[in-house]
Protein backbone atom coordinates (compact mmCIF):
# COMPACT_ATOMS: atom_id res chain seq x y z
CA UNK A 1 0.00 0.00 0.00
CA UNK A 2 1.39 3.41 -0.97
CA UNK A 3 1.93 5.68 1.98
CA UNK A 4 0.70 9.24 1.82
CA UNK A 5 1.00 12.25 4.05
CA UNK A 6 -2.20 13.10 5.88
CA UNK A 7 -2.53 16.50 7.49
CA UNK A 8 -4.86 18.37 9.79
CA UNK A 9 -3.74 21.80 8.69
CA UNK A 10 -7.23 22.94 7.74
CA UNK A 11 -8.65 21.83 11.08
CA UNK A 12 -5.85 23.46 13.06
CA UNK A 13 -6.24 26.60 11.01
CA UNK A 14 -9.94 26.69 11.82
CA UNK A 15 -9.23 26.13 15.53
CA UNK A 16 -6.87 29.10 15.51
CA UNK A 17 -9.31 31.12 13.40
CA UNK A 18 -6.75 31.84 10.69
CA UNK A 19 -7.27 32.28 6.98
CA UNK A 20 -4.89 30.64 4.52
CA UNK A 21 -3.37 34.04 3.81
CA UNK A 22 -2.83 34.79 7.51
CA UNK A 23 -1.20 31.43 8.16
CA UNK A 24 0.96 31.87 5.06
CA UNK A 25 2.09 35.31 6.19
CA UNK A 26 3.00 34.04 9.67
CA UNK A 27 4.91 31.07 8.29
CA UNK A 28 6.65 33.13 5.61
CA UNK A 29 5.23 31.19 2.66
CA UNK A 30 2.62 31.93 0.02
CA UNK A 31 -1.10 31.24 0.29
CA UNK A 32 -0.75 28.86 -2.66
CA UNK A 33 1.65 26.76 -0.58
CA UNK A 34 -0.83 26.52 2.29
CA UNK A 35 -3.55 25.59 -0.18
CA UNK A 36 -1.34 22.95 -1.84
CA UNK A 37 -0.46 21.37 1.52
CA UNK A 38 -4.08 21.33 2.69
CA UNK A 39 -5.27 19.67 -0.50
CA UNK A 40 -2.47 17.11 -0.35
CA UNK A 41 -0.79 18.25 -3.58
CA UNK A 42 2.39 19.29 -1.79
CA UNK A 43 4.50 17.41 0.72
CA UNK A 44 6.29 20.09 2.74
CA UNK A 45 9.92 19.87 3.76
CA UNK A 46 10.76 19.08 7.39
CA UNK A 47 11.69 22.72 7.88
CA UNK A 48 8.36 23.98 6.58
CA UNK A 49 6.40 21.37 8.55
CA UNK A 50 8.16 22.45 11.74
CA UNK A 51 7.56 26.10 10.92
CA UNK A 52 3.83 25.50 10.45
CA UNK A 53 3.66 23.51 13.68
CA UNK A 54 5.41 26.34 15.54
CA UNK A 55 3.07 28.96 14.09
CA UNK A 56 0.03 26.90 15.10
CA UNK A 57 1.52 26.01 18.47
CA UNK A 58 1.08 22.24 18.08
CA UNK A 59 3.54 19.32 17.78
CA UNK A 60 4.39 18.48 14.18
CA UNK A 61 2.85 15.00 14.66
CA UNK A 62 -0.49 16.69 15.25
CA UNK A 63 -0.26 18.31 11.85
CA UNK A 64 1.27 15.55 9.75
CA UNK A 65 1.29 11.77 9.81
CA UNK A 66 1.61 8.87 7.41
CA UNK A 67 -1.66 7.74 5.96
CA UNK A 68 -1.91 4.17 4.64
CA UNK A 69 0.74 1.48 5.01
CA UNK A 70 1.87 1.16 8.61
CA UNK A 71 1.29 4.82 9.49
CA UNK A 72 -1.68 6.42 11.14
CA UNK A 73 -3.65 9.61 10.61
CA UNK A 74 -2.54 12.65 12.60
CA UNK A 75 -4.18 13.24 15.96
CA UNK A 76 -6.69 16.08 15.98
CA UNK B 1 -2.32 40.55 11.72
CA UNK B 2 -0.73 42.82 9.15
CA UNK B 3 -3.43 42.87 6.48
CA UNK B 4 -1.35 45.29 4.41
CA UNK B 5 1.44 42.71 4.07
CA UNK B 6 -1.05 39.97 3.16
CA UNK B 7 -2.67 42.19 0.57
CA UNK B 8 0.71 43.12 -0.91
CA UNK B 9 1.77 39.45 -1.03
CA UNK B 10 -1.38 38.46 -2.90
CA UNK B 11 -1.05 41.41 -5.24
CA UNK B 12 2.55 40.49 -5.99
CA UNK B 13 1.52 36.90 -6.63
CA UNK B 14 -0.93 38.13 -9.28
CA UNK B 15 1.72 40.47 -10.73
CA UNK B 16 4.16 37.60 -10.95
CA UNK B 17 1.67 35.38 -12.82
CA UNK B 18 0.85 38.25 -15.15
CA UNK B 19 4.56 38.76 -15.80
CA UNK B 20 4.98 35.10 -16.69
CA UNK B 21 2.15 35.33 -19.22
CA UNK B 22 3.69 38.52 -20.65
CA UNK B 23 7.06 36.74 -20.93
CA UNK B 24 5.46 33.91 -22.89
CA UNK B 25 3.68 36.36 -25.21
CA UNK B 26 6.84 38.43 -25.81
CA UNK B 27 8.82 35.24 -26.50
CA UNK B 28 6.15 34.11 -28.96
CA UNK B 29 6.23 37.45 -30.77
CA UNK B 30 10.03 37.71 -30.90
CA UNK B 31 10.46 34.00 -31.68
CA UNK B 32 7.81 34.21 -34.38
CA UNK B 33 9.56 37.24 -35.88
CA UNK B 34 12.92 35.45 -35.75
CA UNK B 35 11.47 32.33 -37.32
CA UNK B 36 9.75 34.32 -40.07
CA UNK B 37 12.95 36.25 -40.72
CA UNK B 38 14.93 33.04 -41.07
CA UNK B 39 12.36 31.35 -43.28
CA UNK B 40 11.44 34.30 -45.53
CA UNK B 41 14.16 36.97 -45.33
CA UNK B 42 12.64 38.86 -48.25
CA UNK B 43 9.22 39.03 -46.59
CA UNK B 44 7.58 41.88 -44.71
CA UNK B 45 9.38 41.12 -41.44
CA UNK B 46 12.76 41.16 -43.19
CA UNK B 47 12.15 44.51 -44.83
CA UNK B 48 14.07 47.16 -42.81
CA UNK B 49 11.55 49.80 -43.82
CA UNK B 50 8.83 47.93 -41.92
CA UNK B 51 10.86 47.56 -38.77
CA UNK B 52 11.59 49.93 -35.94
CA UNK B 53 14.15 47.76 -34.15
CA UNK B 54 15.26 50.65 -31.96
CA UNK B 55 11.80 50.49 -30.37
CA UNK B 56 12.42 47.01 -29.00
CA UNK B 57 14.52 47.96 -25.91
CA UNK B 58 12.11 50.82 -25.18
CA UNK B 59 9.11 48.47 -25.32
CA UNK B 60 10.86 45.88 -23.12
CA UNK B 61 11.85 48.53 -20.54
CA UNK B 62 8.31 49.96 -20.51
CA UNK B 63 6.81 46.47 -20.09
CA UNK B 64 9.23 45.63 -17.27
CA UNK B 65 8.29 48.85 -15.49
CA UNK B 66 4.59 48.23 -16.04
CA UNK B 67 4.78 44.64 -14.80
CA UNK B 68 6.74 45.51 -11.65
CA UNK B 69 4.07 48.03 -10.70
CA UNK B 70 0.50 47.13 -9.81
CA UNK B 71 -2.21 49.39 -8.49
CA UNK B 72 0.31 52.22 -8.16
CA UNK B 73 2.60 50.06 -6.00
CA UNK B 74 6.16 49.25 -6.92
CA UNK B 75 7.67 45.95 -5.83
CA UNK B 76 11.32 46.27 -4.84
CA UNK B 77 13.43 43.10 -5.23
CA UNK B 78 14.32 43.13 -1.52
CA UNK B 79 10.78 43.66 -0.22
CA UNK B 80 9.39 40.93 2.11
CA UNK B 81 6.62 39.81 -0.30
CA UNK B 82 9.10 39.40 -3.15
CA UNK B 83 11.50 37.43 -0.93
CA UNK B 84 8.68 35.22 0.36
CA UNK B 85 7.50 34.42 -3.12
CA UNK B 86 10.97 33.73 -4.51
CA UNK B 87 11.85 31.43 -1.61
CA UNK B 88 8.48 29.68 -1.59
CA UNK B 89 8.84 25.89 -1.60
CA UNK B 90 5.75 25.15 -3.70
CA UNK B 91 6.75 27.70 -6.33
CA UNK B 92 10.32 26.41 -6.50
CA UNK B 93 9.29 22.79 -6.83
CA UNK B 94 6.82 23.70 -9.57
CA UNK B 95 9.45 25.71 -11.41
CA UNK B 96 11.84 22.76 -11.18
CA UNK B 97 9.18 20.33 -12.45
CA UNK B 98 8.29 22.68 -15.30
CA UNK B 99 11.93 23.24 -16.30
CA UNK B 100 12.64 19.49 -16.31
CA UNK B 101 9.66 18.83 -18.55
CA UNK B 102 10.51 21.80 -20.78
CA UNK B 103 14.04 20.43 -21.24
CA UNK B 104 12.64 17.06 -22.33
CA UNK B 105 10.18 18.77 -24.69
CA UNK B 106 12.99 20.88 -26.21
CA UNK B 107 15.25 17.86 -26.66
CA UNK B 108 12.49 15.76 -28.24
CA UNK B 109 11.38 18.76 -30.33
CA UNK B 110 14.77 19.04 -32.02
CA UNK B 111 14.10 16.06 -34.26
CA UNK B 112 10.78 17.19 -35.83
CA UNK B 113 11.99 20.80 -35.90
CA UNK B 114 15.21 19.87 -37.72
CA UNK B 115 13.33 17.60 -40.06
CA UNK B 116 10.73 20.25 -40.88
CA UNK B 117 13.23 23.05 -41.41
CA UNK B 118 15.80 20.93 -43.23
CA UNK B 119 13.60 19.02 -45.63
CA UNK B 120 10.08 20.40 -45.75
CA UNK B 121 10.81 24.05 -46.53
CA UNK B 122 10.65 25.23 -50.12
CA UNK B 123 12.98 26.54 -51.42
CA UNK B 124 15.60 24.68 -49.41
CA UNK B 125 17.13 26.85 -46.68
CA UNK B 126 20.87 27.42 -46.34
CA UNK B 127 22.54 25.84 -43.25
CA UNK B 128 23.00 29.19 -41.40
CA UNK B 129 19.35 30.00 -41.96
CA UNK B 130 18.31 26.55 -40.74
CA UNK B 131 20.44 27.09 -37.62
CA UNK B 132 18.80 30.50 -36.98
CA UNK B 133 15.33 29.06 -37.43
CA UNK B 134 16.17 26.12 -35.18
CA UNK B 135 17.45 28.51 -32.49
CA UNK B 136 14.35 30.72 -32.67
CA UNK B 137 12.04 27.69 -32.68
CA UNK B 138 13.86 26.04 -29.78
CA UNK B 139 13.86 29.15 -27.58
CA UNK B 140 10.20 29.76 -28.32
CA UNK B 141 9.25 26.14 -27.60
CA UNK B 142 11.31 26.02 -24.41
CA UNK B 143 10.13 29.27 -22.85
CA UNK B 144 6.47 28.81 -23.77
CA UNK B 145 6.47 25.23 -22.45
CA UNK B 146 8.23 26.29 -19.25
CA UNK B 147 5.87 29.18 -18.54
CA UNK B 148 2.70 27.25 -19.46
CA UNK B 149 3.63 24.25 -17.33
CA UNK B 150 4.68 26.43 -14.40
CA UNK B 151 1.38 28.32 -14.46
CA UNK B 152 -0.48 25.01 -14.73
CA UNK B 153 1.39 23.34 -11.85
CA UNK B 154 1.21 26.47 -9.70
CA UNK B 155 -2.54 26.88 -10.07
CA UNK B 156 -4.95 26.55 -7.15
Amino acid sequence: VEEQLANTLKVQRAIHDLTQAELAERAGITRRSVNAIETGRMVPSVLLALKLARVLGVPVETLFALDGGSGSAPAE
Amino acid sequence: MDSETIERSQLFDRVQRRSMVALAVITLILGGAGLTLALTPAGAVGNPANLQWWLLPVVIAALARLLSTAGGRHFAPDSPEVKTLLQDEWRRSNLLRASRTALVVVLIGQWPLGLALGFLTHPQLTPPRIASAMAAGTIMLGVVTLVSLFLYYNRE
